[in-house]
Order: C-alpha cells, then structure tokens, then sequence
C-alpha cells in the first residue's frame, strides 16, 4: 500500500487518491496509470489505505507522523509507571496520576495492548522491586476506571467514532469520483477535516513539492508541470491529513484510551471485558471517516510521485520535494470487503478499527500486492513479489468485533475433501445448497446433511449472514478429538536462570528473579497452568517445588555433558500448588548464589534438561541467559574474535559469524520443537554471547530473543520485567501447526519467520503469541482465470492457555488482474517492504554482505524500473517516477542499508539480534524498526494539552536537529533522546532533574517530575510504549558522547562514511533505473 | 554335640591362632599325604584380657622387619637380640638399656604372644579430626512406604548413635541416585547422577565440585555454596570441599533426621509388570567416588540399605520385566544370567576402588526377592564389608543387626576397625599360599610367596578395609619342597609373625603383633596329635566354597569324600579291607560327622538356596570365628525335657520327642521346637497355672538361651519358634541326620519320634561307606 504518508492518510476512495496523488507529483506518470485504475481498481485503490487513516489506537498506535514537529510540554511521567507495573487495573490507576484526565475516556475500549506501558512504571520506579507501587493501585482503581472509561467513551468515539459507522460514510464515498471529496470534508464534525484540502495541508511540505520537480530539474518537468502542480497538492495532502490528526484533540483522546487498553492487553482477562465497552462509540465516530476522504480530491490515474533527476544528478533535487511520510493519526474503519470486492487495506502502520466483512482481516493476514496477477510473467515483470504476512493471533482492536467461535460439534468444521479447506465465505454453494464448490481446489462436495440449507434468489445460502464462518473472514472453529494427537496440553511455564558468577554480579540473575517473581501473579488462572523453575551454573539447578516442607528441594543435575530430569514428577507442578514456594524461592535465589565463584555456564545442557522435564507436555521455556555458555552439550567458543581477524584477512567469511557455530543447537531445537516446547532467551549480557548460534533454539521452537546490552542493573530491569510479562500474559497458543492455502494456481513456495520446519507444507508451532508473524511466499503454478477471484486461507490449529483446542481460519480473497498497472496501485508498501526486510535478514547470515546490500537495491530498482518503463511511458527521462503505492520504497530501502544488521561496522551480535528480531516481526513493526520515528521535545510545552500525545515526527534528517532542541528517537526497540548543546537548563531541569548536560547520565531512568513538561515526556513515552509493545530501552545521548554517535546513526537520510544520504541515493536509483532503460 | 563343649575353652588364646595341624609337616610331600592343607585362622583384633597395649613404637629386625618378640634370643649384657626367623642380631636402641632378665618389656614375655602397639599419630594432632571415621549411608528409596519408614527409623537411630565426630553423609537412589549436599543451609539440596550411565571416580568428583583439578587453595574458604562446582576460581580444596557433603554426626543429626522426614519413596513411575528402576550399581560408584575426595587414611563405611534387585543401569542384575525371574543358581550354572558376569565385573571394579581408598562396603539387604549380593560379594569381602540379609527393614534380623554396628564401646560393640594391615613372617621353609577372608591382597612379593595361590595370594600383605573383634582369615601355608634336613635339628622350632596394624574405631593407629611358634612334626605321632578337626572341618568348608567358585564343574560332593577318604586312610587304624576294623583316633573322631553335614550343609548344597543367600553364607563362613563357622557347618541342638537337664542332643531327627523342646542353633537361625505334647499343653495354657511352674520354667529355657545367643551373634539370626508338625519345623528338620525317614519309618519309629521326608542318606550309613572305602587298598 502507500505506506508513506501521503497517499494512506486520505482515506479517499481508491479513484480519487490515485488521481491526486499522481497530479501531486508530475502528471506525466499519471495519465498512463490512470485508464488502468479507473477501470479494474477504482474501488480498491490501494491508496484507499488511507480512508482508515486513524489506526485503533490501541495497538501500535499510528504511525510516525506529522510533518509539523510541535513540542510538546512534557508531562509529569512517574504515575504511569506505576501503573504499568501493575496488571491493567493498574494502569487505570496511574493513569489518572500521570496524564489523568485526557487519556483515560475514549481509550478504555482499547485497554488490551497498551499495558506495555504501565508495567514499565513500575520498574523505573526501583528496577529491584518495581511491584510493590503498581500493586496497590491496581485492585481498587481498575474497576472503577472501566466504567469511567466506558462512559466517556462515547463522546469521544464521535470524535474518534470512525470506528464502526465507517462503513455508510464510505461507500458514498467509494462511488464518488473525486469530487466527493470536498463534501466529505465538510460532514466531518472535526478540525482535522480541515487538512483534508490538499491546499491547506500543504503547509510546509506542500508546498515544497510543487516546488521541487519543476523548479529545480527545469525542463522536461514543465509540460508535466501543470498538471503536476495541481497534483502536487495532493500529495501534500496526504502528509497534510497526517496534520491534523496530530493536532486535532480527537484523536489524542482515542490514545488515552489507549493507556487504558494497554493495561488490559497485558492481563489477558480484562481484554475480553473491553471490547463490550468500547462497542459503544461506534455512532459517534462515523464522522471521522469522512475526514479521510476529503483528503483524496484526485483523479482516475495511477498514483505517482516523480521527481526529476538531471541525469547529473546529484545536487538538484529539493530535498523539501523528496517523499517522506505523511503522518495519518486519525482512525480509520476499514470494512474488508466492500459491494463483494476485497477491499484494499489501510497502511499497516496506520491506526484503523477493521470490520470483518467476507475477507480476512488484514492484522490477521495481509498480502504484497492486493491484486493477483493473472500469471508468473506479469509478476515477475513487476519486479514486485507476492507474499503473504500472516500473524494469525495478532492483537485486534478493542473496537473490532470478537473473532466467531464456531463451534460444529462432533463432526468437526465443513472442509473440502480434497485439499481439507476450510469452509468459508468464498465457498459456493450450488444444487439447491446441497453440494458446493470449494474456492481453494475448485472441488465439488457434498454438503454435509445437517449443514444442508436453500440457497436464497442471490445464489447465497439464506443462513450465510447468520453463519459467521460463511460471512466472516475470520473464524475460529472448535477443534475435535480429530486434530488432537493427545489431549490439549497445559500451559506450562518453566523458567530457567543463569546463576554463574556474572550474572549474579552484574545484578542480571537479580533482575530476573524479581521479574518473574512479580510476573507469576500474571500466570493465567486454573487447575492447567504449570510452572517450574532451575537455575544453572556450570551444573543445573531444579527445584522440587512441590513438597510439604517449609523448603522447596534443590535438584543438582552436574553431569551437562549427558543430561536428564532429576525427578519424573514435581519439577513441574500446578501453579496454584507451589505458588509460595515459588516465591519464596525467587526471594532466595539471588542471595542464595550471590558468592557464586563459578564462572562456566551451561545453558545447552540445561535447556536440554529442562526440555526432558517439560518433555511429557511441552510448554513455555523463558530462559535467563547471561554469558557465553562455556560447558556441556551446546558449549560455545568465543569466535567474535577470530571473526574480527578474518574480517581483515578477507570480508567474504565475515557472515559465517552470524551463522550457527554448529548443528547441536539446531538438533536440539528441533526436538524441542516435536515436543512441543518453544524457547524464550532473554540475553542480559555485557559481552559477546554468540547469538548466532544460540537464536538456533527460540527460532526453531517459535520463541524469541530479548537481548540487554550491555545489561546494566539499574535500568533494565525494568524492561526485562515488561518484557517478561508481556511474553506471558499476550494472547498465544500452544502446539499449534499452521497452514496457508491458496487457489488454484497460485502456491505457497516457502514459509519464514519463527518455527520449526518439518514438512514442507506445514507450520509447526510449539508456541506462537499475538506478535508473530510468518511471511508466506507465493509463486504461481498456473495461470489464473480472468475475472476470477484467488483465496488464500491460513488454518492454525492451536491450543488456548486454557485448554481449547481451536482452528482459527483467516480467508482472504482477492480479485486477479492482468494489468501491470493495477499491481503498482494496489501494492502495499509496507508489506512489500516488510517482505524485503525479512529476506535481507534471512540472507545477511548466508551471503556476503555486499551482495545482500545490493539486492536490496535492486529490488527497489527493479520495481521502480517496471513502472517507469510499463506504466510512465510520457515521461521525461530526466524524471525519477515512484508509484504512488511505492514512493517510499528508496526511502525505506536507503534505511535499511543502514541498518545494523547490513552494516559492518555492528558488532556481531547486535547484528544478528537484529536478524532475528526481524525474523518474526509484524509488519507495524518493522516499518519503524528500519525507518524510526523522531519527535523534538524541547517545546512540548508550547502544545495544547488535547493534542495528540505524540508529537508530529520529523524526518531522520540532521538537518532537524537544533542545537537548543531535545530529541526522542524511537524504533520500537531503543528509544534515544537526544540533548542538543545548548538546551536551556530549565527544560533540563524539568525533564531530567539535571542542570546541565554534563550531568547526563550513562544509565537513564525517566523520572516523572512535579511539572507540565515532564508529564508530557512521560505520556509520550509512556503511548509509544503502548503502541509498540514494548517497553523500550531509554538511553539519553549527548553531542561528542558514543551515545551522541549512535543516535546520529539512526539519521538515515544523512549521508555516512559509507552510505548515501536520501538525496544521493534517489540519484543513484535513478541512475540505475536510467541505465536500464537504456 | 561335641560342638558346645568345645566353645567352653578358649582355643585361640592370646594369640587368636588356629591351625589345622599344630605340628607341621617337614616336607612338601608329607604335607600333601596329610590330606587336610597346613592352614591357620587368625583373628587379627581378637579382644583378650591380658591383652598388653604398648605406647611406643615396635623394635624391628633390621633385615626381615620382624618385630621384636618373646621368642627373640635376648643377650642383656651386649643389648643385642637374634632374630629367630633370620637370625640377626640387632642391637637395642638406647632406651632399651635398662632391660635385664628381670626387667623385661612386655614384647618379651612370653606369656605375651600377642602384644599391641599403640603408635601415636603421626599427623598432628589436628588431623586427628579428619581420622574420624565416615559413615556414608546409601538408602534405595524403591519400595513400599511401610519398609522405607523402617528403613528410615533405623538409619535415624543410627545417626544418633553415632560418636559426635563421625562424619556422616547422605546417598538416597532409586532411579537415580542423589547426593544430599548436608552442608548447604538454604535449603535442602542434591546432587542427582542418572541411574543409566556408569561414572567413574574423576566424573563424580567433578560433578559434586571436588575435582582436585581446581586449584587446591589452602585454607578453610568459607564457602557459601552456591553449588562450589568444579570452577577453577572456587576457593575451598578438596578437603573442605568435602565437608559440604561430609558432616560431624553433631552438626548434621538435624539436618538429617528432617531430611529423611522429607524422604519418600522413589516417584518414578514403575511400568505395570516391572520392576522399579533401581541404581545400586551407580549409587555405589557415586557413593565410591564421594569418599574418594575424603581425606587419604580415613576410615569410611560406605553402608547401603537395598530394598531390591538393581534393574537400571550398570550394575543390573536382573532385567525389568517381572516376568524375568532373577538368575538362580541353575541359570549360573547353564551361563543363562545375561546380567551376571557384567554386574561382578562392575562391583569388582567398585570393590577395587574402595580398597584403593581404604574404604569398607557393607550391604543391608531386605526383600523378599535376591538384591544381587552374589553379584556384590567379591566387593563386600575384599573391603571386609559386613552383609546382613533379611525379609524386611522391619525384622530383628535388620534391625537389631543394623543397630549393633553403631554401639561403641561395651560388650555388645563389634569393635569395628578400619584401614587394616595384615603382614605375615614366617620362617624361611614356609611358604604363604593365600588368604580366604574378608581382605586384599596387596601384591607385596618376597621369598615367602608360595607359588600356588589360595584366595588373596602372591603376597605376605593384606589389606583390610574393614575388620572387627570377630573377623577371621584363614591363612593357607606351604612348606619348602625340599627334604632338606634342618640344620636346626629334629626339634627345631617354626616361627610365624602376624602384624597387623589397623585404625580403631576411636581413631587411634595400632599395631598388634602376634608371633607363633610351632614346631615341626616329628612323626606321624606328632601329626595325629596336633590335629585340629574343628578348624580341619573349616577349612575344608572354605576350601570347597572357594573351589566351588573358582574352579568350573568342582564337585564339592566327591572332592569332599574323597579327601575324607584318604584322610582315614591315612589316619586311621585298619586292617586292609576289613571295614569292620576301622577305628579313628579321636582327634580324627568329630571329622566324619563334620564331613557329612558339610556335605549336607547349604555351603555344598547350594540349590537349595538363592545365589545371594549363597553368597550370603559364604562371607560369613569366611569370616566368622572357628567356633561360630563349626555352627554353621553343623548345627549345635540342645534339648529341654522334664526329666533332664538341658543338653545338648544328637543332631538327629530321633531327638524329637513329644515332651520335649529342642534348640537348634544353626547360625543363621535359631530354632527353638515344641514337641507335640508340650506345644498341646502351651496351649491350653498350663504354663499360666501356678501349679505348672515348672512347665513354665521349661518353656522359658529355651527362649532364654536363644536369647543369649542372639545378643552375641552378628548378624542376628533369626528366630523360628514353632511346634511340633508345624509349617516351620523344616527349619529343624532340614539340620537333623535323617536317620528316620518314610523308608525306614517302621523299624525306627518310636512314640513321638518323626521321620524326615528324604532320599538323603543317614549319618549312619555314610559311615558304614566311609569305613568301607578307607580299608580299601588305595
């Protein structure tokens, strides 16, 4: 989609915004695109993202934004904290402390995801024992603060209201060519309606666009000039729309609530309660759409952003002119399928209540480009690929409606005989109803007789509105003793600490017993949730937990090179069985070993040994790991080192470091994964661990690597406490095996992401949680019927923590195309680009770098080229011309060069950390992960209070960076703030509780201070907390500091010792593309 | 018989010495014709009353290193003394001055054979504390609740009885095997070793973190541990390393007696029809590892309470599957024990490594079923390990057995010594071939090194591990070949020294001497005088035992009627081939009937019994006393009637009598049978009546003296009280001389007799063969 600010924001109808955008930047790419759109996309356009433009709130919140960096005051941040700590009633409660009244109303709907936030309060409070404040707020504040919430909700939903009433709005709109527009705005209850004029939106990035192509590149551009000039506001639009969600109050309201959401989603249990809450708003919030639409004035053609190069190059481009983001912050509603046609998505990033009407929703499962081509060649002559991201659990917003438990009794789901498809909306039904023709294999069936039912005078079964799994792209079936090889396993958690001399110095095995022994609590409840816990040295520590004594039992397993289970029982017991033993041991632990003199670890072997024990059930295995493991089965060398030296010696090795020193772990792996067990490694380290070859084991069993460097026992902790919980209270399953179908002609080539491999065509998840995703790569087998629709449909059979055995089948049909131009205008950026990233990261560890670097290039060139040469014939060749879909993708592209994972100046495990951080990564997230968002914070103050919490991003550009000014960097996993050299004292003062920059600390801890600009600080951090899940490493960085240094390194669009600056590499892509086309 | 007279005396003496032949055979051919092998029993720390302990070091003969004794040529003018095994003269050291004729020092007087040294440590005496014996329990957790609770409540006793310095540490197994770190405070802690995998010494001390490895930093590093692994950095060496899994009895009773509370039974799940899993073989090698990092010299028990037969990993004597019987005797015999000759080799390897270390191995066996102390024997008895068998943890033959070993002190304390020497000297013309008996040998080489071996050979130095007030070894001696005739003349004397210097319980080093002197036969006369049929019939007894196990298809039977055979061939007086005229001296007159109940005895039968029962009396026949092992061959009956006094009764099935009691006193069981009238009237209560005291009082007898022979005896026999036709009497009638069974029930039967149920020949009839075949010319 377009990703980029621009086009996504404006929810126009897909017609008007391909129009406007293409008119924004230079006609000629336009006119060509145009006929195409018109005729087959018209209503899809993929630009439609932006008819959605306000995401929910509740989840990663919206994107990056606003062009216009308001400083915000900072807000008094201390009460979140605690709040977060504590499960969600928590967060209600500190919520009032800290930014009270604004957040709490219209969030509450959305209380689900924003816990990340509030149990970062606590931690910051005191790392060792964050609980304790967090606690006592939360029982008795919680209650209450829902039902406040609930109330308020409605006024605010009219402002943010898009929610539910979206659909109406819309489709007055979809039939509306680009004039609609205009009234859209006007029926917009909001201020934001106001940006939707492209003019006005322009403000100062508008305006630079017009100006660029034409002015500076001369010539060609004229002719197009004209035109483009009209256009060119549009394009300034869309970044405009981004405006005004950031100033309108409406939307700050919305992620209020979004605080409220956060704590919930930790606590599994108030996420349920929400949404009835939330339901509410949905009248109100209507209005909002609108909004989006009036953005999107444009005409008919394909959306383009052309910029013209002088074949020179280098210097004439107007930076003002290049594509950025455009903020979007409003919701948007998005209904997936509209007058029986898939509906194009809404940019990942963006903020959007999704209403499940026939197609999947697009959190579930989302594709590359939102139109099949009709045959392998036309694909491939697009230079784009086609894949599915599929993240089957992934969080809804609170708005949504729940998923439908379906529920077929004994005889289990309808399914095609053939290919064992699920029954779903696409399914045709025929002969009266008795047979029907499965959508994926094209099979006839006979329906099943007590599933019989008349066909109504549209061809549609009379119950299919009543029959979620025949009207809804998202269903959840009720599983039988069919798909269970053994009963539904128990949700068992074992953990697992590193106890050698290091990490009880460095405070490492400290930290984790304090987190989880405040995490425990967060267990899911009942008779099925298992715990156990050992520690491990250079010998493996288990614990009987379950025994009548004052003392639990220590279990010594010295022999690591050969391992076993001390006990064939009560190493793993029923949680509410040991629970005080439990914690008794946690309190112990750290003291217990604080003398410890043994250096070696063994973490091979006690993964091994913790396995057999878990090896009856499967389950959860979090393990603490600190120092390389020196010992036993899996025992590691420090090969960074030699690595180094052959750097020198020849850069062709150099990726060999990021590879698996060996086979064991992998081996192991892949038994842990058959027995169902998923590992979790939460690296707190000052040194080099090899995560090369330890991530073999998370990756393989559907866990994940948190990595703490260098850890530092006073500002993790609280981190590793966030992350903790939210590892264990997140919506996840157990023993799952997914499946991704599609129709005929269309395959599934390979699946990537976190899980363990065994037959080609399935999936096998030991775990998998609400923030996995799998991306699914597709080629074709046969070429696709014109006119016909192609379904995709991704079964996962999993286990709830409660005990469920459930087949959650997301369906997503799409109609196929044999025009070029349709796949540009229906591609989706950030998918696209997800899909890009998540190849390089596979590749980084088995290729040489610069090879890995290059293809990245070359995608995007490949691309770019296939538009420019099929479908912007007129253009002059002087002009860079981007799909408006993909004007982001140099951009985006030039990010990721810059990434530490392609760099080779990282250290070695940083860069794989960050491979295998990608590897699993949802798509919201690895948009900012590549291309952080940055907000000024020196005048915070200055903001109105109702604004957005978020301040408008400004580009990553150093150009941005005032030598008075305050700066918050963030992307998703570190957050830098960055302290210019002249920043008045006061705003230190305020913010920091330091006079002067000198004074900066090497191990930052926010603090909420008694004033406005602090709160606000807070708040912000505290929301981008919330949206990204995450609790954030918070480093203050300061000029001529390493800190200093690396926060530069996040400026992307700067140029480096060895990279482009944006401009330069737009040249340099355009040069390419020239090349090509010569 | 003739068996409680003889106990009266006090055979051994001082010097705890029997031989079969006091007067020793000049040659090796005349020995050979002496059918029965020149052999003596020694006791080595037999107590006695005149027993001198000396506080000073032992003078020693500068050549063969025979210390100084009674028999020594003592020239007080010149303070020189001769040698008599080599004859060289040594001078007395300065503090030996004042000796004269009058004036002697205890090692010389001669009503002082055995004399005892009590050497001061040489270590200081701060180590005196590290030479404080360890106890180191090994309990099978693999069975019922009930038995682990009698299990539990002996070892908790036995902790309490423990002197306050002991060091006592802790090994429960079942599945696998666990090592109770006593030291650690915070909590309950152990090492776990997987019952599957064989581990050798370096592993479990790497693996408990007392791998000497690491650097040995002296000092007692307070270590905290938090599990002192094998890290180079961890501060504590070894020795007080050790100390977390090694505590004084004082400092750990606690933490014991509420870890045995916490103690369950092994929770590993038994497959339906199985076996549980049980590790023995690995919880002793575990457990031999763990005292290998205790100090060099200090005394160790290692003392194992098994509940059953080892099914898991090395060591196994018996596969899972219930319906896989454990090998009996007929399976050893047709090579159809797939587990057997591993499961030796293991415990052999086991046993060697304990005797390395010094270390002693004793085993308590209670179950129902075999627990593999055939498999373990060769490893009890070379550390000098005691064995008790039994039915349950909660029967007196364990319990009563189990307790005794704690008594220090007093009249009912073992004596339990560790870390014994044993060194024989002898004169030149004689010739050690081997030692059968709880010991070691040690491969210490010199002239006196017979060429054929017996049991521990190729040596004149035994270790033993592990030695008590009883402990016995018989010594099997030869003598030169040659006919050479002595320069020392006809009546020249032979001379053997036996030292054997050992740790006693109480920690002290000492050192007993014990030098005999016999003298070389002069005649046939001589030999038929000094023969000794007790210790003859013992020696046979262990001389088969041995043979049975050492040589392929021995027949004890015939090998046992042959010597017997020859022996009043030679011995006795006869006219050839007139049977009738056979008459034996009576130093000769006890070995027949020995002989045939030997034969009779489970020693020779051994199908009767289980390979570990087997096993079981053979460590014992080995190394009990002379008189305790006669009882064992032939069983010792005393019977208790109105009309007599008690005493002692043919060991025949014509003792049964309707109004009397008998006593049987096999050893291993004590016997005490009702005849049928008297089991009547006990029934009917007549002892209760005042005017049957007397019936009271006979009833009591018998119990009384039963007792006084449970109260001596290690292990606790077991008491079978029954009556008359009762399922128990097979425990009498199975010892009794069949002379009346179902063939000849008519001529012999009187009233209130019995008659065995047997094909086996009676005593009477064995002799009428024996007669015959040693009149035949040879």
């Amino acid at each position: 989609m377009a990703a980029p600010g621009g086009p996504r924001p404006g929810n126009f109808p897909p017609n008007y915004n391909p129009n406007s955008l293409s008119n924004n930047m230079q006609n000629l790419q336009i006119n060509q695109q145009q006929p195409n759109n018109a005729g087959v996309s018209a209503p899809r356009p993929p630009p439609n993202a932006t008819p959605f433009g306000q995401r929910a709130p509740a989840f990663a919140g919206s994107r990056p934004g606003p062009p216009p960096p308001g400083v915000f005051p900072r807000a008094p941040v201390p009460p979140n904290a605690p709040a977060q700590t504590t499960l969600p009633p928590n967060m209600v409660s500190s919520r009032p402390a800290g930014p009270p009244p604004g957040s709490q109303l219209p969030p509450p709907p959305f209380a689900s995801r924003p816990p990340p936030p509030g149990a970062m309060p606590s931690s910051i409070g005191g790392p060792v024992t964050p609980s304790p404040p967090a606690l006592g707020p939360r029982p008795g504040s919680y209650p209450s603060s829902p039902q406040t919430s609930a109330p308020s909700t409605p006024s605010h939903g009219s402002g943010s209201g898009p929610v539910s009433n979206g659909p109406p709005t819309f489709a007055p709109r979809m039939t509306q060519s680009g004039p609609p527009f205009p009234p859209a705005m006007g029926s917009m209850p909001r201020p934001l309606v106001g940006p939707p004029q492209p003019p006005a939106m322009l403000s100062s990035r508008p305006s630079s666009q017009p100006m660029q192509m034409h002015s500076s590149f001369g010539g060609p551009p004229t002719a197009v000039s004209s035109a483009s000039g009209q256009s060119a506001p549009p394009f300034s639009g869309p970044p405009q729309n981004m405006m005004p969600p950031l100033g309108s109050s409406p939307f700050s309201a919305p992620n209020t609530g979004m605080h409220q959401s956060i704590n919930s989603p930790y606590g599994m249990q108030t996420w349920p309660a929400q949404p009835q809450q939330v339901a509410p708003p949905p009248p109100g919030s209507m209005q909002q759409p609108p909004l989006m639409f009036g953005m999107p004035p444009g005409g008919q053609s394909l959306p383009n952003q052309s910029m013209a190069m002088s074949h020179s190059g280098q210097s004439n481009i107007d930076p003002n002119q290049i594509p950025r983001l455009a903020p979007s912050a409003s919701v948007i509603v998005h209904e997936t399928r509209q007058g029986n046609q898939a509906n194009p998505p809404p940019p990942a990033t963006s903020d959007y209540i999704v209403k499940d009407t026939g197609n999947s929703s697009p959190r579930y499962m989302r594709c590359t480009i939102n139109q099949v081509p009709l045959t392998a060649d036309l694909l491939s002559t697009s230079g784009m690929q086609m894949s599915l991201l599929v993240q089957p659990l992934a969080l809804a917003h609170p708005s949504e409606e729940p998923i439908h438990v379906v529920d077929f009794g004994e005889s289990g789901p309808v399914r095609c005989s053939r290919c064992k498809g699920y029954i779903n909306p696409f399914v045709k039904f025929i002969d009266q109803g008795r047979r029907f023709i499965c959508n994926l294999c094209g099979f006839m069936d006979e329906t099943p007789r007590d599933y019989h039912c008349n066909l109504g005078p549209d061809g549609r079964r009379r119950d299919a509105d009543e029959r979620p799994e025949l009207c809804r792209g998202t269903v959840e079936f009720v599983a039988t003793k069919d798909y269970m090889v053994r009963d539904p396993m128990p949700a068992v958690f074992f953990f697992l600490i590193d106890v050698s001399m290091n990490p009880t110095q460095t405070g490492a095995t400290a930290a984790a017993c304090s987190a989880i022994r405040q995490v425990i609590a967060d267990l899911p409840k009942g008779p099925r949730t298992m715990v156990g816990i050992a520690t491990f040295d250079s010998t493996i520590h288990f614990y009987n937990l379950k025994r009548s004594s004052q003392q639990p039992l220590m279990l010594i397993v010295p022999d690591v090179q050969d391992v076993y289970t001390p006990l064939e029982s009560d190493v793993i017991v029923q949680f509410s069985e040991c629970c005080e033993h439990l914690e008794m041991l946690l309190d112990n632990i750290p003291t217990m070993f604080e003398s410890n003199r043994i250096a070696d670890s063994a973490l091979g072997a006690a993964v091994k040994a913790a396995f057999l024990a878990m090896k009856n059930t499967g389950g959860k295995l979090l393990v603490f790991q600190s120092v390389l493991p020196s010992t036993g089965i899996g025992s590691l060398s420090v090969r960074e080192s030699e690595g180094r030296s052959n750097i020198s010696a020849g850069e062709k090795e150099a990726h060999k470091l990021l590879q698996p020193s060996d086979k064991t772990l992998k081996t192991m792996a892949m038994e842990l994964a058959e027995y169902q067990v998923c590992v979790d490694l939460f690296i707190t380290s000052q040194m080099y661990v090899d995560i090369a070859s330890l991530s073999v084991i998370p990756r393989t069993t559907g866990g994940q690597v948190y990595y703490y460097y260098p850890f530092s026992a006073r500002s993790d902790p609280a981190k590793l406490y966030n992350d903790l919980r939210w590892n264990i209270t997140r919506p996840q399953g157990f023993e799952a095996v997914l499946r991704v179908r599609c129709s005929q002609g269309i395959q599934v080539q390979e699946y990537s992401g976190n899980f363990c491999k065994r037959i080609p065509t399935d999936v096998d998840l030991p775990a998998i949680d609400c923030d996995k995703t799998i991306m699914v790569s597709l080629n074709h087998d046969d070429k696709l019927q014109e006119g016909s629709e192609c379904s995709f449909q991704c079964a996962l059979l999993y286990t709830t923590v409660y005990g469920q055995r459930r087949i959650r089948v997301s369906t997503l049909s799409l109609p196929c195309t044999n025009m070029l131009s349709n796949l540009f205008r229906s591609a989706d950026l950030d998918t696209q680009f997800t899909c890009i990233t998540k190849q390089a990261a596979i590749e980084i560890p088995s290729a040489p770098l610069a090879q890995v670097r290059d293809q990245a290039t070359n995608v995007c060139i490949n691309i770019l080229y296939s538009y420019r040469k099929f479908c912007a014939t007129v253009s002059s060749s002087g002009q860079l011309i981007l799909p408006e879909a993909l004007k982001m993708l140099p951009l985006y592209t030039l990010a990721l060069l810059k990434c530490i994972g392609l760099r080779s100046d990282g250290r070695i495990d940083d860069r794989s950390v960050w491979i295998n951080y990608v590897s699993p990564l949802p798509t919201p997230l690895v948009i900012p992960l590549v291309y952080p968002r940055m907000i000024a914070l020196q005048d915070l103050n200055e903001k109105e209070l109702d604004d957005s919490i978020i301040p408008v991003p400004i580009p990553l550009s150093s150009e941005h960076i005032a030598i008075d000014g305050i700066y918050l960097l963030e992307n998703g996993v570190d957050c830098l703030i960055y302290v210019g050299e002249d920043v008045q004292p006061n705003i230190l003062q305020q913010m920091f509780g330091i006079s002067s920059i000198e004074e900066i600390p090497n191990q930052f801890i926010l603090q909420q201070y008694d004033n406005p600009l602090s709160k606000k600080l807070n708040d912000i951090v505290n929301e981008i907390r919330r949206q990204r899940c995450s609790y954030l490493r918070l480093r203050l960085c300061k000029k001529g500091d390493p800190s200093g240094m690396m926060f530069f390194s996040y400026l992307v669009e700067d140029k480096t010792a060895n990279g482009f600056s944006y401009v330069e590499y737009l040249i340099h892509i355009h040069r390419q593309i020239q090349n090509k086309m010569a | 018989m003739a068996a409680p007279e003889l106990a009266q005396t006090d055979p051994e003496g001082i010097e705890g010495v029997r031989m079969t032949w006091m007067n020793w055979p000049r040659s090796k051919v005349e020995a050979s014709k002496c059918v029965i092998p020149i052999a003596t029993s020694i006791q080595p720390i037999r107590p006695h009353v005149d027993l001198q302990i000396l506080p000073y070091a032992p003078l020693r003969c500068k050549t063969c290193s025979v210390v100084l004794n009674p028999f020594c040529r003592v020239d007080f003018t010149a303070l020189i003394w001769i040698c008599p095994f080599c004859l060289q003269r040594n001078h007395f050291p300065p503090h030996y001055n004042s000796i004269s004729q009058t004036n002697l020092p205890a090692e010389l007087y001669p009503n002082f054979p055995s004399v005892e040294y009590s050497i001061p440590n040489y270590q200081n005496s701060q180590n005196f504390n590290q030479s404080s014996p360890i106890y180191l329990f090994i309990l099978d957790t693999c069975m019922i609740e009930e038995e682990l609770e009698f299990a539990k409540s002996s070892l908790k006793r036995a902790i309490g009885m423990l002197p306050e310095n002991a060091m006592v540490g802790f090994i429960s197994y079942g599945t696998q095997v666990q090592v109770h770190e006593l030291g650690f405070s915070e909590m309950s802690k152990v090492y776990v070793f997987r019952g599957t995998k064989e581990i050798s010494k370096d592993q479990v001390l790497e693996q408990l973190g007392l791998s000497v490895s690491g650097s040995r930093r002296p000092g007692p590093g307070m270590h905290k541990s938090g599990g002192g692994g094998p890290s180079p950095v961890a501060g504590a060496g070894p020795h007080t390393a050790i100390n977390r899994f090694l505590l004084p009895a004082s400092e750990c009773e606690y933490t014991l007696n509420s870890l045995l509370d916490e103690l369950s039974t092994d929770q590993w799940p038994i497959a339906p029809g199985n076996r549980a899993l049980r590790c023995t073989g690995v919880a002793l090698s575990v457990g031999t590892g763990l005292l290998s990092a205790s100090t060099a010299g200090t005394g160790a028990r290692m003392i194992a309470l098994v509940g059953g037969p080892c099914t898991e990993g090395p060591g196994s004597i018996v596969s899972k599957d219930l319906s896989d019987p454990v090998r009996s005797h007929k399976d050893l015999d047709k090579d159809a024990a797939p587990f057997f000759k591993k499961a030796v080799h293991f415990y052999d390897e086991i046993g060697k490594q304990l005797v390395n270390q010094g270390h002693v191995l004793d085993v308590f066996a209670s179950a129902l079923d075999q627990v593999g102390i055939a498999e373990m024997k060769v490893a009890i008895e070379k550390t000098g390990g005691l064995v008790v068998l039994s039915e349950s943890f909660g029967h007196s033959v364990f319990k009563d057995s189990f307790k005794r070993i704690f008594e220090v002190g007093g009249e009912q304390s073992l004596g339990l010594a560790f870390n014994g020497t044993l060194e024989i000297n002898c004169s030149k013309d004689i010739k050690v071939q081997g030692i059968v008996g709880p010991c070691t040998s040690l491969e210490k080489k010199g002239p006196s090194v017979a060429s054929t071996v017996i049991g521990q050979g190729n040596t004149t130095a035994w270790k033993m591990c592990g030695l008590d007030k009883s402990t016995c070894l018989t010594v099997f001696f030869d003598v030169s070949s040659s006919e050479k005739s002595d320069p020392a003349g006809p009546t020249s004397q032979l001379y053997i020294q036996y030292l054997t210097s050992y740790q006693s319980s109480d920690g002290q080093m000492r050192l007993r001497v014990t030098t005999v002197t016999r003298r070389w036969a002069a005649g046939s006369e001589d030999l038929v005088q000094g023969f000794d049929q007790e210790v003859a019939a013992v020696v046979m007894a262990r001389l088969a035992s041995y043979k049975m196990e050492m040589e392929e298809g021995f027949d004890a039977t015939r090998w046992l009627d042959r010597n017997l055979i020859r022996l009043c061939s030679k011995f006795g007086e006869y006219r050839k081939d007139d049977p009738a005229s056979f008459t034996l001296n009576s130093f000769f007159s006890l070995f027949p009937q020995f002989m045939f109940n030997l034969r009779r005895s489970q020693f020779v039968q051994v199908f009767n019994n289980s390979p570990d029962e087997t096993a079981y009396f053979r460590i014992l026949l080995n190394r009990e006393t002379i008189s305790n092992a006669v009882v064992m061959i032939q069983p010792s009956l005393i019977s208790y009637g109105f009309d007599s006094l008690p005493g002692p009764a043919l060991l025949d099935v014509q003792s049964i009598a309707a109004e009397r009691i008998l006593l049987l006193d096999s050893y291993f069981s004590v016997v005490i049978f009702h005849g049928m009238t008297i089991a009547q009237w006990r029934n009917m209560g007549y002892q209760n009546q005042p005017e049957n005291q007397g019936f009271a009082m006979l009833l009591q007898a018998p119990q009384e003296d039963s007792q006084l022979i449970i109260r001596d005896r290690f292990p606790v026999p077991r008491l079978v009280v029954c009556d008359q036709h009762g399922s128990q009497a097979r425990f009498l009638l199975a010892k009794l001389n069949p002379s009346a069974t179902y063939s000849n029930a008519q001529d012999m039967m009187h009233p209130g007799s019995d008659v065995i149920f047997t094909d086996d020949v009676s005593l009477q009839v064995f002799l009428e063969h024996l007669q015959r075949l040693a009149v035949q010319a040879s």
